[in-house]
């Protein structure tokens, strides 16, 4: 190992626990002392980091606390230091943190609140989509063109299922509206997240919408989509009803453009 | 590999930042010349920022400044990492890129921090080797900037500029020149700033750093949260006289004010440089 490495070694040691054997490497002066120059640096890492996980779980943050959010942040950092270039990356790995170490209260719904705020985040930057698919599109599409649709769906979208109803939470957290109470249902609801131009958009599915966008996405032509709908809708009903979801998702300005399998 | 024969001077520009991108295309101010982006922001697939990247670059030219290529770490070279910054250089243009002289990490680990290096003959050419394969890899020179630092170590063999100075050389690269950086480190290392001036390469320098800081009574920590301060100043006013004209820009990072205050200071910059420009 070369001196460099073994020194930068001694360093980062210092800063992820505080092992003191880096103070022999550094100069004291008058003014300030090894320990305390090193201090800088110690400080200066978490309080970057965790201020840059209060930007990205900003509702989480309101909710907890800012005391209770920088000490389960602290935790946080112990655990999953970051690895990436960027810090935008650093807090990928907090639903997963609550969900496996947390020892707090209300793990399951702390885990939720953080799975849906990085949703956003993933919709925030994802891959922008130039040509979307229009509602005059769709009127073109020849009648015996439609068993066979398929379609494909913009990068900017992305769903997630949740006991709790975190969505109405956080909005009302980021907008200081007053907060619903927290509620817990018996089945897992499930909410999309697209954005729109630049905003973030969001809605609850009904759990036919829910199983009919998933297989969608999945490539399941329009037939497909109708035959397992019949689940809940009736046979005379089935067609329109999943005709009224693909003109929905097109309106929300999700799909990209239809093929025909 | 681009070898520009003269030293490229933009005037004086901003750090874009996401709080002034509405009004900057709503007023799309004629007193910024030019500005520096951070690249790690828009190293992104899309949405918001690269956005408003695209839209302000229509009417000015960039900079591509980054946080991240960690330099002086003893970890391979990230080649991914460059990937995602040699596509952001190709869809920006930027004049040139910039990092710092510094490492952030170590086995594998991103401390997210600009750590300093010992001033060694072993950390020289470490780096040098590092920039030039950088460099290959990219096609073009970059510059690199100079630090704040809190700590010195035992092992240092050089004053700070004599150690940038030799990496510039060796990598044949440009240099960043940060005048509050240069302020804050001849502060909390008890050096005469202007000694440092003039022991950098005149030519080498196609860039300066302005920007605020905060004193903790001991040290000065480089926070980029306040104005610009007198001492920075006169310091800038002496670094006009030694390098001429080179494209300046100030970074405010916290505290962000409105528009018009941090262009109050850009202002401030150009009289106090200007002067020396035309002598």
């Amino acid at each position: 190992m070369s001196h460099l490495r073994d020194l930068q070694l001694r360093f980062q040691d210092y800063l992820i626990d505080g092992s003191e054997a880096i103070e022999q490497d550094i100069i004291s002066t008058e003014n300030a002392i090894a320990e305390h120059r090193l201090g800088t640096y110690y400080n200066a890492y978490r309080i970057r980091l965790i201020d840059c996980l209060a930007v990205d779980y900003s509702a989480l943050e309101k909710y907890l606390g800012r005391e209770a959010f920088e000490n389960m942040a602290l935790d946080y950092l112990k655990h999953f230091p970051s690895s990436h270039p960027s810090v935008r990356w650093f807090g990928e790995n907090l639903p997963t943190y609550l969900r496996d170490i947390y020892n707090g209260k209300e793990a399951e719904f702390l885990e939720e609140m953080a799975r849906y705020e990085w949703a956003q985040t993933t919709v925030f930057d994802a891959a922008d989509s130039t040509h979307l698919l229009q509602l005059e599109d769709m009127a073109a599409v020849p009648a015996d063109a439609w068993p066979g649709l398929t379609l494909k769906f913009k990068p900017a979208l992305l769903w997630l299922d949740l006991f709790w109803n975190v969505p109405l939470i956080e909005d009302a957290l980021d907008s200081g509206t007053e907060v619903p109470q927290k509620q817990r249902e018996d089945f897992p609801r499930r909410w999309m997240l697209w954005r729109h131009e630049l905003k973030i958009q969001w809605r609850s599915l009904e759990v036919h919408e829910a199983w009919a966008i998933e297989q969608a996405a999945s490539g399941a032509n329009f037939a497909a989509i109708c035959e397992g709908l019949l689940e809940w809708i009736d046979e005379q009903q089935v067609a329109l009803v999943a005709a009224g979801f693909l003109k929905q998702w097109v309106s929300d300005q999700l799909v990209l453009n239809l093929d025909n399998d | 590999m681009t070898q520009p024969s003269d030293k490229p001077f933009l005037g004086f520009g901003l750090g874009l930042r996401a709080e002034h991108y509405q009004d900057i295309l709503e007023r799309r101010p004629k007193n910024i010349d030019w500005f520096e982006v951070l690249s790690e922001n828009y190293m992104i697939d899309g949405g918001k920022p690269l956005y408003f990247l695209d839209a302000i670059r229509q009417d000015y030219p960039m900079v591509m400044h980054g946080v991240s290529m960690s330099l002086g770490t003893t970890d391979e070279i990230d080649f991914e990492y460059l990937k995602q910054l040699k596509a952001l250089i190709e869809r920006i243009e930027p004049r040139w890129f910039s990092d710092h002289l510094c490492w952030t990490g170590v086995d594998h680990k991103n401390m997210h921090d600009l750590l300093p290096l010992p001033y060694t003959e072993e950390a020289i050419n470490h780096v040098a080797e590092r920039i030039s394969r950088v460099q290959d890899f990219l096609g073009q020179q970059m510059l690199i900037e100079n630090l704040s630092s809190y700590i010195t170590y035992c092992e240092d063999a050089m004053p700070e500029w004599e150690f940038l100075a030799a990496i510039a050389d060796k990598a044949d690269c440009y240099l960043l020149l940060d005048v509050n950086n240069i302020y804050v480190s001849s502060y909390n290392h008890h050096y005469d700033p202007v000694e440092y001036l003039a022991g950098v390469p005149v030519d080498r320098v196609w860039q300066h750093h302005l920007a605020g800081h905060t004193n903790d009574g001991n040290l000065i920590i480089d926070t980029h949260d306040h104005d610009i301060i007198d001492p920075v100043w006169a310091l800038y006013e002496e670094t006009a006289k030694r390098f001429g004209p080179v494209s300046t820009m100030i970074e405010r990072d916290g505290n962000i004010p409105e528009l018009d205050q941090v262009l109050a200071e850009l202002d401030q910059a150009r009289r106090i440089a200007e002067p020396y420009y035309q002598a």
